[in-house]
């Protein structure tokens, strides 16, 4: 056990080497930018250190756990290394933490994702020289008609490179869906930023804009799968885990594994134990903790919710839109961040969590990764753009393997992640060195180039064959011929045993076809025939070494990766073969749309089937590539004249099936509606009904003011007023002399004895006068 | 006892104090008021730093030292630390009462980190800076009053004593606009606290110290001539303000506050609703927001930092403190209410801030979506009748605690960045910015980190609240969930848009170009401490969850055991609905909602 616990510690540093040069880089870069290349130094060292470290650690993973034909019979059955390293929070048995979750495929992904990124590290040397010193940017024209002129950016290329590479291996090492999520929204936010790194460029950052947002309205999703998990079994972690308090509590993939077997659904009693602990005796009891609230139909959300994070990560049908607009980063950003790795994050994840995916989501993940490759394959045909075109091309691969995954495929389609990511970064630098000797993106600018770039176009030509999957059938071929072949094989298993959905696998075998056409277009134009654009063409020039060093490099892997080591059994899908893992319901019928069922991925191995479909694959191959020969390769037909035959339909793919425009009517401008309405409502409602009132409260206090002075105060002063008069009045009367007042008295007393005579006589009278 | 009590008086009272020595100032030695007031609010810093340090040597012979580790705050300890009540007005039993706990204290830290920044931030400042310094620390003596105290009473004084220098300072020191704001500032709260007048002297005239059992009455630190006078017999209720007492009060059997008053429903009802529209006209909460956006656009750059970095923070310290506490039979009927208010806000304040035209009006509306997470992660009472499993609802209450924290580091650090381009080139329209990336990347830099943090990056201090407040929130509804997960789409979309048009671009085309100077010092110093404060939260969340947690956590388990009693007197009643008592129409809804098919 001794060398396998050093693992999660060589991974943990593997991880934080590109953390620390980030935060070097980012605290130095001013400084950094002034000496050169130091910050490209800082960076490569320290991925090129993950890639080292990843390596011992694959290392003695494999010494202690080795690759045998039939892996059931080896000495120790194989578990996942998990543990938490730190904890952010918990609550109760809720424990929310970063962790480690290693397995075959943790394994490789890090060897793989640490290599690429150190060969691409090395390429941006070369590519990105330009930033080293000031930078005349011609696509940007300032208000006085100038173009822009700004200091480079060397430093800021690394550090965001550095921080890429951190979050990326933590999104694979992740034990949790918590920390899936966090370094999820990491590669994210390094995406755009690397997006936009040409900071100036109005294009760039509104391509950085539509990846985080389409990638969010992903994580929308991604976000209430997890809060669904949470808060029915009470916790994130894939496998079991402690608590601060000591506690064993058990995990996700545990949950799951109980729904499958509901009779062997175990009590949320104290120390019960699950199944793994059972058969591996070192690990303790385990405590299921939450509410025990998930059924089988919240596992069906919670897997769709969860996949669309992946959708948008890895750019699927509907969220494929921000992919071809990531493009506007620099080429060895696309090729890392864009091809290689970030964008198979979504199928990584697909992969991870495949024990908790039912049939019904499989079906969606097979449905939408079809449509994907389709649509993604038929958009590539007409674009111009060699970099959209590679573009559609990863879009269209990821669909594949999605389609793989699917189908139950968990080998085939991982498979197809690792030779991808090889084939299609040496694709991507190619491009990028093309870019880099002509200064211009359009293929129709370029034309001829082999003479002047052998290197770049005979690797190129390598991967452009390497993504059509060429090779002999039955026997071997480029990586990509036996990863497409794996996955096909699936498919059409899957196609025998689901006939309803047997159109997938014909648009699979179609878009195989679509892809050899384009692949071999793109090269065509690029490096064949007669230069379109002289000018382009006489300062066009092989690439330095820096460049070409990794072009070689990949070229190599996107030949042999497919291979076994000759002489052993050791090969990628051997080794991705160790840490398979089997969906829920495998080989079990479901109702739903009639009986769904996934196949159990070895019958896929079976002679029969591989022969069969080794064969259509190849003649789909062929057919696409004679079709780019006929067209752009001798030229025998011309293209224009089929576009102007079919003009509609290539209107349609050059607009990529229109939807930047859909989803601007359906969402972008609705929700800026609703937004000026909310901010409308907020002054002419709200604000309207708080100023009025005040306005009516002071009205009111005006109306009492005025009540006060007329009515109230007039009340009073009329009565003061009439006493005055009254007094004036009598004043008159009042002369001082005796005598008057005599006199009034008298007169008075006399008016009294008149008056009183006369009511009390009158009444007399009127007593007598009735009796 | 009384040492804390003492440190906790002068940790409140040094403001106002350093306030009056200002008076004697010159008005033109504004260089010497500025400094006097940071130095100030870096004093109070410290001192409530001093909180949170590790003890000294228990048996010191220096007393000073002695002193210094008695007021040292105990993580880990969910009780009141330092609470000591002395009586203050004797006839109503009004004490003078203070006291922390781990709710408050990250409140109190909060407080007086920020009013160090922006006592620094206040250099753009010029006009009659000494009353302009003697209102800004009166201000945080009030601020500061209104966390810490645990006298109701003495809270409301407090609570208002916040709010005529915040008057003066939007009236007399805002921008154009400034009288409009600030009446409606005034108004808007003097509305909440009428309405919370109302509620206290509901509460203090059903309250009676007597009913508690004596162990309640020691918990609640009434002050010795109370207790005295409580020991007594005599027929005449004895009334309380103290806020422990309230709380022990509004969650015992036969709970004084269940007495119906108005509508066929309790006190605990209406003064629940009464204090919460009070506390919710603070946070905002839409529809009572309004206020905000004029308020924050008037004020001057120092002031709105504080405005939305602390006073906001006063709403959703009063909900956890006050309404839920005191008032549980409230919480429980209306939580939907809370949850739909905090919802709307959400949704409604980051809709309004996409359609801004204003930078400074932007970040308001952003304001109030945050604390619409505040106020959805307060009101998810997510325990159901026979479900008495609160972790789900710790989680929310210490996500909607921590949102406010780091809101209050985030929405501080936007106002801030707002006010740095403002104080160059005098404008706020978005739509004339761009390009200040080129001029000025440092700043550039550090508003990122801090728009980020607002975003609810994750590794930046957003995050942790909002993802704790949606888990949380799903658990008491999926639909609530479903729309506040979908506002994460709306946050993003309105900061990269703002981000894009105001930093990135070729160049600036607005006014004053000329005027975009790199930051000073000061500056730099300030926005770089927001930004590591983000980060380190962000990182660290436990730094702030090791305070908090257990104090929240005490709550959610007394509220907890309140219901599970007050659903079994329930089921022994035999479901005869007494008006007073959980409805059991409701009861049923929420239990059939809670075990709904989800298939």
């Amino acid at each position: 056990m001794s060398s396998l616990s050093l693992v999660p510690q060589l991974l943990l540093i593997a991880w934080m080497l590109p953390l620390a040069s980030f935060v070097f880089i980012f605290l130095t870069g001013s400084f950094l930018d002034r000496r050169g290349r130091a910050s490209g130094f800082i960076a490569t060292a320290a991925i090129a250190g993950s890639f080292l470290l990843s390596v011992v650690a694959a290392a003695l993973w494999f010494g202690y756990y080795p690759l045998d034909s039939n892996h059931q019979a080896s000495s120790h059955p194989i578990r996942p290394l998990s543990g938490d390293w730190y904890t952010l929070a918990e609550f109760g048995s809720i424990k929310l933490a970063l962790g480690y979750y290693i397995d075959a495929l943790t394994l490789a992904m890090y060897v793989m994702v640490s290599f690429i990124a150190t060969l691409i590290h090395i390429y941006s040397f070369g590519y990105m020289h330009e930033e080293l010193h000031e930078v005349n940017d011609p696509q940007v024209i300032l208000g006085d008609g100038t173009t822009l002129r700004r200091p480079g950016r060397f430093a800021r290329f690394f550090q965001y490179l550095s921080l890429f590479g951190f979050s990326m291996l933590g999104l694979v090492i992740a034990n949790n869906l918590l920390m899936t999520f966090v370094f999820w929204e990491l590669v994210g936010i390094c995406s755009y930023f690397l997006i936009g790194f040409y900071v100036e460029r109005s294009s760039a950052t509104s391509a950085g804009n539509k990846a985080f947002i389409v990638n969010r309205v992903g994580d929308f999703g991604m976000v209430l799968g997890l809060a669904a998990l949470l808060t029915s079994c009470g916790t994130l972690h894939f496998d079991h885990y402690q608590t601060t308090n000591g506690a064993h509590y058990a995990g996700l993939f545990f949950y799951a594994k109980a729904i499958q077997h509901p009779a062997s659904e175990l009590e949320p009693a104290e120390g019960s134990r699950s199944e793994d602990s059972q058969s591996n005796p070192e690990t303790p009891p385990v405590t299921l903790s939450g509410p025990k609230g998930l059924t089988y139909g919240l596992l069906v959300l919670a897997g769709l919710a969860l996949l669309c994070g992946c959708l948008g990560k890895s750019a699927q049908f509907p969220l494929h839109v921000w992919l071809p607009d990531a493009m506007e980063g620099p080429t060895p950003v696309s090729a890392l961040i864009h091809a290689a790795t970030m964008v198979a994050a979504g199928v990584y994840l697909v992969g991870r969590i495949y024990p908790l995916l039912t049939p019904e989501v499989l079906i969606v993940v097979a449905v939408i990764g079809t449509i994907t490759l389709f649509m993604a394959a038929t958009i590539a045909l007409t674009a111009t753009d060699i970099k959209k075109v590679l573009a559609y091309s990863t879009i269209s691969q990821l669909g594949y393997m999605m389609l793989g995954l699917g189908t139950g495929g968990w080998v085939a389609g991982l498979f197809h992640l690792f030779t991808h990511a090889f084939f299609k970064a040496l694709l991507f630098l190619g491009s990028g060195s093309v870019i880099h000797a002509c200064g211009t993106n359009e293929m129709p600018q370029m034309g001829g180039l082999l003479r002047k770039m052998p290197w770049t176009a005979i690797t190129m030509l390598i991967g452009c064959l390497a993504i059509a999957g060429a090779g002999i059938p039955l026997w071997a071929g480029f990586s990509g011929y036996h990863s497409k072949d794996a996955i096909l094989a699936q498919v059409y298993l899957f196609h025998t045993t689901n006939r309803f959905l047997g159109w997938i696998y014909y648009l699979a075998l179609v878009s195989a076809a679509l892809t050899a056409f384009y692949m071999f277009r793109l090269w065509f134009l690029t490096f064949i025939g007669q230069p379109r654009n002289e000018h382009i063409f006489g300062h066009a020039h092989e690439s330095p070494k820096s460049m070409t060093v990794p072009l070689v490099v990949l070229a190599f892997f996107a030949v042999v990766a497919g291979w076994s080591v000759p002489g052993t059994h050791w090969s990628l899908s051997a080794l991705l073969e160790q840490a398979r893992v089997t969906p829920l319901l495998e080989n079990s019928q479901v109702p739903l749309f009639g009986n769904v069922v996934i196949p159990h991925e070895h019958e896929s191995h079976e002679a029969q089937i591989h022969q069969l479909v080794s064969l259509e694959a190849f003649t789909a191959g062929i057919l696409g590539f004679a079709i780019a020969v006929v067209f752009y390769g001798a030229r025998w037909l011309d293209p224009a004249k089929v576009c102007q035959r079919f003009f509609g339909l290539y209107r349609f793919l050059l607009n990529k099936w229109y939807f930047d425009e859909l989803y601007s009517r359906l969402f972008v401008r609705p929700v800026t509606w609703v937004a000026s309405v909310a901010a409308w409502i907020d002054r002419a409602v709200i604000d309207w009904t708080v100023d009025h009132a005040a306005v009516a409260v002071r009205s009111l206090a005006h109306l009492d003011d005025w009540l006060d002075r007329i009515l109230v105060d007039g009340a009073v002063n009329r009565l003061a007023a009439a006493i005055y008069g009254m007094g004036e009045w009598f004043r008159q009367w009042q002369t001082g002399r005796i005598r008057n007042y005599i006199l009034w008295i008298v007169v008075g007393l006399v008016s009294l004895f008149i008056l009183g005579s006369i009511y009390f006589g009158l009444g007399m009278h009127l007593v007598v006068g009735a009796s | 006892m009384v040492a804390g009590l003492v440190f906790l008086s002068i940790v409140v009272f040094l403001p106002a104090f350093g306030a009056l020595v200002l008076m004697f100032f010159p008005s033109h030695a504004e260089r010497a008021i500025r400094r006097t007031t940071l130095g100030v609010t870096l004093v109070v810093f410290l001192l409530t730093l001093r909180l949170v340090l590790p003890g000294l040597h228990a048996a010191s012979q220096n007393p000073l030292e002695q002193v210094l580790h008695d007021v040292r705050f105990a993580a880990g300890e969910p009780g009141y630390q330092h609470a000591y009540a002395v009586p203050w007005i004797s006839s109503f039993h009004i004490d003078y009462f203070l006291g922390v706990d781990g709710i408050s204290l990250p409140l109190v830290l909060l407080t007086s980190f920020l009013s160090v920044l922006a006592a620094a931030a206040s250099w753009s400042v010029t006009k009659h800076v000494k009353a302009y310094s003697i209102l800004f620390l009166l201000l945080e003596t009030g601020m500061l009053g209104v966390f810490l105290a645990l006298d109701f009473f003495l809270f409301y004084v407090f609570w208002e004593v916040m709010l005529l220098p915040m008057y003066f300072l939007i009236g007399v020191w805002g921008g154009p606009r400034r009288e409009y704001a600030a009446i409606k500032f005034f108004l808007f709260t003097l509305v909440g606290s009428v309405l919370m007048l109302i509620a206290i002297l509901l509460l203090y005239f059903a309250s009676d110290v007597r009913q508690l059992p004596e162990n309640a009455r020691r918990e609640s630190f009434l002050s010795q001539e109370v207790m005295v006078k409580s020991l007594a017999p005599s027929e005449k209720p004895l009334h309380t303000f103290n806020l422990i007492a309230l709380a022990k009060l509004g969650q015992m059997p036969d709970s004084p506050f269940q007495e119906p008053v108005l509508g066929g429903k309790s006190v605990a009802w209406w003064a629940f609703l009464l204090l919460l529209i009070g506390f919710l006209i603070k946070v905002p909460a839409v529809p009572v927001h309004t206020w905000l956006p004029d308020a924050h656009v008037e004020a001057p750059t120092p002031i709105s930092m504080i405005l939305a970095g602390i006073l906001l923070k006063m709403g959703g310290y009063g909900i956890i403190r006050i309404c839920y506490p005191i008032c549980p039979q409230g919480g429980y009927e209306l939580a939907w209410f809370v949850c739909l208010l905090g919802i709307v806000s959400m949704v409604y304040g980051a809709l309004a801030a996409m359609a801004q035209q204003d930078f400074k009006r932007l970040v308001a509306y952003s304001s109030v979506s945050h604390m619409g997470y505040v106020v959805l992660g307060l009101g998810a009472w997510s325990l159901m009748p026979g479900l008495y499993d609160p972790q789900y609802w710790k989680m929310g209450m210490n996500g909607a605690m921590f949102q406010m924290i780091a809101h209050g580091i985030s929405s501080a650090g936007m106002f801030f960045v707002v006010g740095v381009l403002y104080d160059r080139v005098h404008h706020r329209d978005l739509n004339q910015f761009g390009g200040i990336f080129g001029r000025m990347p440092v700043y550039t830099a550090l508003s990122i980190v801090i728009f980020f943090a607002a975003l609810g990056l994750p590794g930046l201090c957003g995050f942790v609240g909002e993802i704790l407040v949606i888990f949380a929130a799903f658990s008491y509804s999926r639909a609530l969930a479903v729309i506040g997960a979908s506002v994460m789409v709306l946050t993003a979309g309105y900061i990269l848009w703002t981000i894009r048009r105001v930093y990135l671009g070729a160049e600036y085309r607005g006014p004053h170009a000329e005027a975009l100077s790199p930051l000073t010092t000061r500056e730099f110093l300030i926005a770089a401490t927001l930004s590591v404060a983000a980060v380190v939260f962000g990182v660290y969340p436990q730094a702030i969850f090791r305070y908090m947690a257990p104090s929240v956590n005490r709550t959610i388990d007394e509220l907890a055991e309140w219901m599970k009693r007050e659903a079994n007197l329930h089921a022994a009643s035999g479901h005869i609905s007494h008006p007073s008592d959980l409805e059991s129409g409701q009861t049923e809804d929420l239990l059939s909602h809670r075990d709904a098919p989800s298939q």
